[in-house]
């Protein structure tokens, strides 16, 4: 009896068609427009994908090795070692760069915690998370992959499929606390220029971004949102 | 915190103490007790940067202030200058004790450059944990900070960052405190203070790494561990130092399965969280690329070529099943071992194998009775106030740097008077009572004439009054201890043996620290390594349980198994991580050995010059990849920890013991170091009840040798008469930094290694009218003359000729010759 009864679930699904489909990664037709298919979602302005590690205006590396993102990792999947600056040819400002940097991706839960530990917004995230690889040593993004190209963009590795202007807020304005430890960027800036986009304005405040989005959801927000911890100073956190 | 904070046990039973209180509550502090102290054995942790249980309270930082009313009203007092007086009210969570808090890290952190990401200390710092706890959380200072150039390195090993530094003394008072190396000072004024080193004169102490670990801030970084790790990924077992064998309390610390970093462990019965730059630094080593990975035997045309294990057991087990007799194999080495592994070997090679003609001394030690005979004292008891400390060796700031700390405490702060008979003036300088530094040959009758009362007259350089205030010593009712040790290479042990007869008959009460320099090689003599001896110190004659071929005659020390391979009767010689074709003082007997011997067989952690030169080479786990136990000089056991896994096919030697005596068919009746430690435990007398896993606060261990069923037998010999006028009699002795294999390979320590030159007395000098630093013809008896650099060295007696073993520059082994009870030189002008 019960025997037959498990069959019932799929011959319910029989003729019903897939919701699942292929990632077809952007086809483009002969015109060599994106096929409309294969348009990708719009995602929200802050969905954590792969990382970058960005560079000073000059072209210095921002990160100095010194393991805090490593240390905060709750996956552990970030490696840094740190060594002293070549007298020579610094590769960051200070006396200390990284000079081992590796991610696993397999491991790795986008929880942008290294973000928000990195006291230099060395490293970021970018919107990127449509990447696929076949082995696992593709899967450990090494500092060289991580690192933003000369022109300070993000690099395009063959596994994954970026598509135009979505570089664009891969950079530490994406962080959600201030570089102060502050959880509001209120007033200030607060994150340094960059390579490829330079200094970026400071963020708007929430509730006047929740307004920009959608009026309804702002006044609703504001109705039950006390701002009370929004610190408009910055001074003196050690 | 640094490690080397610990808290003193009171015991308020006895006595109650002087009643005070803190935050409300009635304690019981000691008599004499600083506050600091007494709160924080209440469980109340004042906050504090400068003061260091270890040395004088200076009250630099401040940050100790806490409110106390001695009944004249509340006051902010530094807790750390402030004993406890009766009825004393302490408030250490007060308003105005938080203010003063605050306060002081505000102005710390005024100057303070905040480099925590790049600063080595970041993550273990005191000045971020008390800005956390008890800072104002935020600062007033807006203007720009004080600017130095970042890092200067203060010497070859450390960094100093002076924008870091909080100017709290530390540093600067352990270097002119604790190690008597008064290097680094403060200069300037107000906001200009800074710590610095002389003009032109580098912070070069033996002990300088001890400033890295108590600095309370990163200015002081150790140029090894400079960006090597964080704390938040370090790992860290306690163990116990090899290096030496005061056996130093350690923690070892690794990242990613890699040795990063040593520290010294707070030990109340040893090093008291001090440590030698050797000891700190070692740990290099490890992962050097001179180590030995995988079995190595020669193949048919003479090169080592790497093979399985399996084979290079097998070879090892025909060559020590070939020779007829086993009087034909020799053993040198095993202080490297642990102790476990010590034992295991000698069960092999004793037990099993019958063979005695084992040691694990060079040549460079004392005789095994003298070691395993004489009445122990410990540390503690050779420091207790009051005592009196014969030292008939070397100077210990080279053999044994953590031991010369402690004996240096004792002279300076608790009355020991330290009678120095050593070959010439050792680094204790002018704070001995008494210096006797006799020609080498008369050392006997020197101690003969404090024996005898014979003092009222010069001997040597010996003056009456020198003569006569350490026979005073010497025979006083304070408790006596003799810290004997090798001073001279180029003098005889019976000498020595001599010597200690005579002490022995001054004073029958006389305890002994015998201070050889090779790490475990008190384990060694223990555990068997020694010939004439099995386990415990007994006799051949006894027997052991498992031990069922062990030898029943005496066999033959390094020398004579060297003499032996010359004499074409040594067929197998076994090498348990020594080298004597470096490490031997007579290198020319050494190297005539090797030409001569049959099999040599290897069992080492490095490539060293002999394990170039064996059949068959065993690569074995070393330091900090192997769990054992160690048995100090005092007889003290304490636990070695495995931090990192070891390289390769390496192994721990007490396995390869065991897979050599399965190979060759026999059974040491253990596979686990379990089993192993069962088995000492079982048959080796005074392991019985040894805890041999005991780590943390308890892990000073026992001490658990030393009351033995024999004496040794000791006679006094004559002196031997000085040489002629043109001759002067050779001292030989070590130096911390010499190129030994471990120093070597450690690529921070290798610079170290300074040149040797042969000093003399600055009146020999101008009697030979030699100008000091020139060079000039060096003879040995009828030998080759070699030319060297001569100095002129207050230091050295008048007569006497020192030359350091094992340096870079002149080749100490070039005059000293095996079987001579002293060597006399001459030295001429070129
Ligand atoms: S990315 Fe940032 S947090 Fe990570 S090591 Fe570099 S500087 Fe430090
Ligand atoms: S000493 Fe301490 S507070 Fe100062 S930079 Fe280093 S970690 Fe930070
Ligand atoms: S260098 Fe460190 S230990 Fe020395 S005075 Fe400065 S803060 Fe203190
Ligand atoms: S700890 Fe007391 S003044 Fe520094």
């Amino acid at each position: 009896m019960g025997y037959f009864e498990g069959f019932g679930v799929t011959l319910k699904q029989w003729g019903v068609g897939t919701t699942t489909k292929e990632y077809r990664g952007g086809r483009t037709n002969r015109q060599g427009e994106i096929n409309p298919k294969d348009q990708k979602a719009p995602k929200p302005e802050r969905v954590h994908g792969r990382h970058v590690l960005n560079r000073y205006e000059d072209g210095m590396e921002k990160c100095i090795g010194c393991e805090l993102c490593a240390g905060v990792c709750p996956a552990n999947c970030i490696y840094v070692r740190g060594k002293d600056n070549p007298v020579e040819d610094p590769k960051s400002p200070g006396e200390r760069y990284g000079y081992v940097y590796e991610i696993n991706y397999l491991r790795c839960i986008h929880c942008d915690l290294c973000v928000e530990a990195c006291p230099t917004q060395a490293i970021t995230e970018t919107k990127l998370f449509e990447f696929s690889f076949t082995n696992r040593q593709d899967a450990i993004y090494t500092k060289d992959e991580l690192l933003v190209g000369d022109d300070g963009k993000p690099q395009n590795l063959p596994w994954e499929d970026w598509r135009p202007g979505e570089d664009e807020h891969t950079s530490g304005w994406m962080r959600a606390t201030s570089s102060s430890g502050k959880a509001s960027f209120l007033g200030t800036t607060n994150w340094n220029g960059e390579l490829g986009y330079g200094v970026r304005p400071s963020e708007l405040p929430q509730d006047e971004k929740d307004a920009s989005v959608t009026l309804a959801a702002a006044e609703h927000d504001h109705s039950d949102h006390d701002h009370s911890d929004h610190d408009h100073s910055d001074h003196g956190g050690h | 915190m640094t490690a080397t904070e610990n808290p003193e046990s009171a015991s308020p039973e006895t006595n109650p103490g002087v009643p005070f209180t803190l935050n409300g509550v009635e304690f019981h502090a000691n008599d004499g007790e600083l506050l600091i102290d007494a709160a924080k054995r209440h469980g109340v942790h004042i906050p504090h940067f400068c003061y260091h249980p270890r040395m004088t309270p200076v009250g630099m930082c401040r940050m100790c202030l806490v409110e106390v009313d001695t009944g004249r009203g509340a006051g902010l007092q530094p807790s750390c200058m402030l004993p406890v007086t009766p009825n004393m009210k302490v408030n250490t969570e007060s308003e105005p004790t938080t203010k003063a808090q605050d306060g002081v890290l505000e102005l710390l952190l005024i100057n303070h450059p905040l480099d925590c990401p790049v600063c080595d200390k970041g993550g273990e710092c005191p000045l971020q944990d008390n800005a956390y706890a008890f800072g104002p959380g935020e600062s007033r200072f807006v203007e720009e900070k004080r600017h130095y150039e970042k890092p200067i390195p203060i010497s070859d090993l450390v960094y100093l960052d002076r924008e870091r530094c909080i100017l709290c003394d530390r540093c600067t008072r352990f270097a002119s405190e604790v190690a008597g190396d008064p290097l680094i000072h403060f200069i300037g004024r107000g906001a200009q203070t800074e710590v610095n080193t002389f003009p032109e004169h580098e912070f070069s102490s033996y002990f300088s790494g001890n400033t890295v670990q108590i600095c309370p801030v990163g200015a002081l970084t150790a140029k090894p561990y400079r960006f090597a790790a964080r704390p938040w990924d370090l790992s860290e077992t306690e163990s116990t130092s090899m290096v030496d064998s005061t056996g130093a309390r350690v923690a070892l610390h690794s990242s990613q399965d890699r040795l990063v970093r040593i520290q010294g462990v707070d030990s109340d019965a040893t090093n008291w969280g001090w440590l030698s730059d050797k000891e700190r630094f070692i740990y290099e080593a490890t992962d050097s690329p001179e180590r030995l990975t995988e079995p190595l035997v020669r193949d048919g045309s003479g090169d080592a070529v790497p093979t399985r294990w399996n084979n290079a057991v097998k070879q090892v087990v025909e060559a020590l099943a070939r020779p007829s007799d086993p009087r034909r194999i020799g053993v040198i080495g095993g202080a490297r071992l642990t102790l476990e592994s010590q034992y295991a070997w000698a069960k092999l090679l004793k037990g099993l194998g019958a063979v005695d003609n084992i040691d694990a001394q060079l040549g460079d030690g004392l005789p095994a009775e003298l070691v395993l005979g004489l009445p122990k004292a410990t540390i503690d008891s050779a420091c207790q106030p009051g005592g009196v400390v014969v030292l008939l060796g070397p100077d210990l700031k080279e053999e044994l740097p953590t031991l010369y700390l402690r004996l240096r405490h004792a002279i300076q702060f608790d009355g020991v008077s330290l009678v120095e008979i050593s070959p010439r003036v050792t680094s204790f300088g002018d704070t001995v009572a008494a210096r006797l530094n006799p020609l080498p040959g008369a050392t006997g009758q020197i101690a003969k004439a404090l024996a005898d009362g014979m003092v009222g007259t010069s001997i040597g350089r010996s003056s009456a009054e020198e003569l006569s205030a350490a026979h005073k010593l010497l025979i006083s009712d304070r408790p006596v201890t003799v810290i004997l040790g090798r001073g001279n290479l180029a003098e005889s042990t019976d000498i020595i043996a001599s010597a200690v007869a005579s002490l022995r008959r001054a004073n029958p009460n006389a305890k002994f620290l015998t201070a050889l320099r090779r790490g475990n090689v008190h384990g060694a003599l223990e555990m068997g390594l020694t010939p004439g001896y099995l386990p415990g110190a007994q006799p051949l004659s006894a027997a052991v349980d498992g031990w069922d071929m062990a030898p029943r005659s005496r066999g033959l020390d390094t020398a004579g198994i060297l003499k032996s391979a010359v004499n074409g009767t040594l067929d197998t010689l076994v090498l348990l991580g020594a080298d004597p074709l470096t490490d031997f003082p007579d290198s020319k007997l050494a190297a005539a050995a090797f030409e001569r011997v049959g099999t040599v067989i290897s069992v080492d952690t490095f490539m060293t010059a002999s394990t170039g030169r064996a059949d068959v080479v065993l690569p074995a786990a070393m330091f900090g990849e192997v769990d054992g136990t160690f048995l100090n000089l005092e007889g003290r056991i304490s636990p070695v920890q495995a931090k990192v896994t070891s390289p390769g096919q390496t192994r721990a030697d007490w396995m390869i013991a065991a897979e050599v005596a399965a190979a060759a068919g026999g059974d040491l009746g253990f596979t686990t170091l379990a089993e192993l430690r069962s088995d000492i435990a079982a048959n080796v007398p005074g392991f019985s009840d040894v805890h041999w896993d005991r780590t943390g606060h308890g892990a000073d261990g026992p001490v658990i040798t030393g009351i033995r069923s024999w004496e040794p037998t000791l006679t006094e010999t004559a002196p031997i008469p000085p040489a002629d006028d043109y001759g002067l009699r050779l001292v030989v002795d070590r130096k911390l930094w010499d190129n030994g294999t471990m120093t070597l390979a450690a690529a921070s320590l290798k610079g170290q290694v300074g040149d040797a030159v042969m000093s003399v007395s600055p009146a020999d000098l101008a009697r030979l009218r030699i100008p000091s630093g020139n060079e000039a013809s060096v003879a040995v008896g009828g030998g080759d003359a070699r030319t060297v650099v001569v100095m002129s060295d207050p230091r050295v007696p008048v007569g006497a000729a020192h030359v350091p073993f094992h340096l870079n520059g002149v080749d100490a082994s070039d005059f000293l010759v095996t079987g001579q009870p002293v060597i006399d030189i001459r030295i001429q002008a070129l």
